[in-house]
């Protein structure tokens, strides 16, 4: 709808923050499948079932925030999944799950592959869920810079905003991502520890 | 922009896969109850900019509460006898300003609505429930999702036969709540009986799958009806047999089915005390034992 994306996101939030009830169902609508599957994949298939109220909380904290959100500092989804990060990473310490701050690399990872890929389309369901369940093994940091960036189309800038590293950091951690989904799905199991 | 800013097939391709997998009736369940939840909240805390007007609101309530005893006042000297009617005003007339000032004007001045919590008791906010949030509307006027938010039937179930209800069953749950889980190990036995019944050959075939780590064979199969938990002779699911040959994208995929972790072999031994045996920091992971 043209009107809908003529507006920006901060004009909507304001409004919202003004009392427009319309507007921050507006800016939902624009982020909250992104938003969603950020959380969902951060998760994790064993921690899905506190999806929806992260998902919730992250929405809740939004409205109740959007007067200290400066769209000179960061964009919105910026903003958006920095929140939905924190409320994720907030879930595991309540539940007092091990987050590794960075899991190493390996060596098998960081080989590129030549062959072309056969991820082109994605025609079946099958074939999805073994997509999204290799992006659910992927570690935690390469799982949520790749998520951000493919699914929620944010810039290696704006992710290393979110996740608080440099922006090399961040690359890194995306084309690592990238060659474990290539093996993870070419059959292949990588040769880690 | 570098090489890694540019678009790669794997990003499209999972950006497709996240658009397949797309619930369209849970998003716009989940749409109703985020809309409505922030809806309550926001009537709940008062607006940012709310001193003046609560002053203001003070100011009127202490008006209308001279006006009463004023009334008060003349209807007793009248020996008019209905005196609770009268009373009445003082009370509702400052809630009535106040809940009509909630959701109002609240500029960019405004702090954290978190940090300003003078406000009258929290109206509850429609936290999700298992069984009722599709009926859930938001107390709100949200606008209406977009249209095709109301368009489902991509993940309609095919017609269950009777063998494959116990799968529909098994497969359509989420990973368990620890309290489940506990549970779930409990009524293991009973499960697996009912389980172990038909489909004999597609059974030995999702355990073979699931140790070989045949992702797309796995999916088949348990598209086709195969009970994601169903046991071979030693009792074991097709997530212990993954877990044991060390498939963590196997085990993922099972799990997402809804495979039973606490869930234990004839041994007693359950997937999960297999999985930290096994000490794989990729296979924790896969199963959600390690972030």
């Amino acid at each position: 709808m043209e009107d809908d994306d003529a507006v920006d996101d901060a004009d909507l939030l304001r409004a919202h923050g003004a009392g427009d009830r319309h507007a921050f169902a507006r800016l939902y609508d624009r982020y909250d499948r992104a938003c969603f599957h950020l959380i969902r994949r951060l998760l994790g298939a064993a921690h899905a079932d506190a999806a929806e109220d992260l998902h919730q909380e992250t929405w809740i904290a939004v409205s109740r925030n959007g007067a200290s959100f400066d769209p000179a500092k960061a964009s919105f989804a910026a903003w958006l999944f920095t929140i939905a990060r924190h409320k994720t990473f907030d879930h595991f310490r309540r539940q007092r799950v091990t987050v590794l701050a960075t899991a190493p690399e390996d060596d098998a990872a960081m080989t590129p592959d030549p062959r072309p890929s056969p991820l082109e389309q994605v025609q079946s369901r099958q074939r999805a869920e073994e997509i999204v369940a290799a992006v659910e093994a992927l570690p935690i940091e390469q799982r949520g810079v790749f998520v951000m960036f493919s699914d929620g189309e944010l810039s290696l800038e704006e992710i290393a905003q979110v996740t608080g590293v440099a922006v090399e950091t961040a690359k890194s951690r995306l084309r690592y991502a990238r060659a474990k989904l290539r093996q993870s799905l070419a059959g292949e199991r990588p040769t880690h520890v | 922009m570098s090489d890694h800013d540019a678009p790669d097939p794997i990003d499209k391709a999972y950006a497709q896969a996240e658009a397949m997998l797309d619930d369209e009736a849970a998003r716009a369940a989940r749409r109703a109850r985020v809309l409505g939840a922030v809806a309550s909240d926001v009537q709940a805390a008062p607006p940012v900019s709310a001193p003046p007007t609560r002053r203001l609101s003070w100011a009127a309530g202490g008006w209308l509460a001279a006006a009463s005893v004023a009334g008060i006042s003349v209807l007793v000297a009248l020996q008019f006898t209905r005196a609770p009617v009268v009373r009445k005003p003082a009370a509702p007339a400052e809630t009535h300003i106040a809940a009509d000032q909630a959701p109002a004007p609240s500029p960019v001045t405004a702090p954290a609505v978190e940090a300003s919590p003078p406000a009258p008791p929290a109206v509850p906010q429609p936290r999700k429930s298992p069984s009722a949030d599709v009926a859930v509307a938001p107390p709100l006027a949200f606008p209406a999702a977009p249209s095709k938010a109301a368009a489902e039937p991509v993940a309609a179930p095919q017609a269950p036969d009777a063998g494959n209800v116990q799968a529909l069953i098994v497969t359509g749950q989420a990973a368990p709540p620890p309290a489940m889980r506990r549970m779930e190990s409990a009524q293991a036995p009973t499960a697996q009986t009912s389980a172990a019944a038909p489909l004999a050959v597609p059974r030995a075939s999702l355990h073979a799958a699931a140790a070989a780590g045949r992702l797309t064979e796995l999916t088949s199969l348990l598209a086709q009806g195969t009970p994601v938990d169903a046991l071979d002779s030693n009792g074991e699911t097709a997530l212990m047999k993954a877990i044991q040959a060390n498939q963590p994208a196997a085990a993922a995929l099972l799990l997402r089915h809804g495979a039973g972790l606490y869930r234990t072999n004839r041994a007693g031994v359950s997937a999960r005390e297999m999985a930290t045996a096994m000490d794989d920091a990729e296979l924790n992971r896969a199963l959600g034992l390690q972030p």
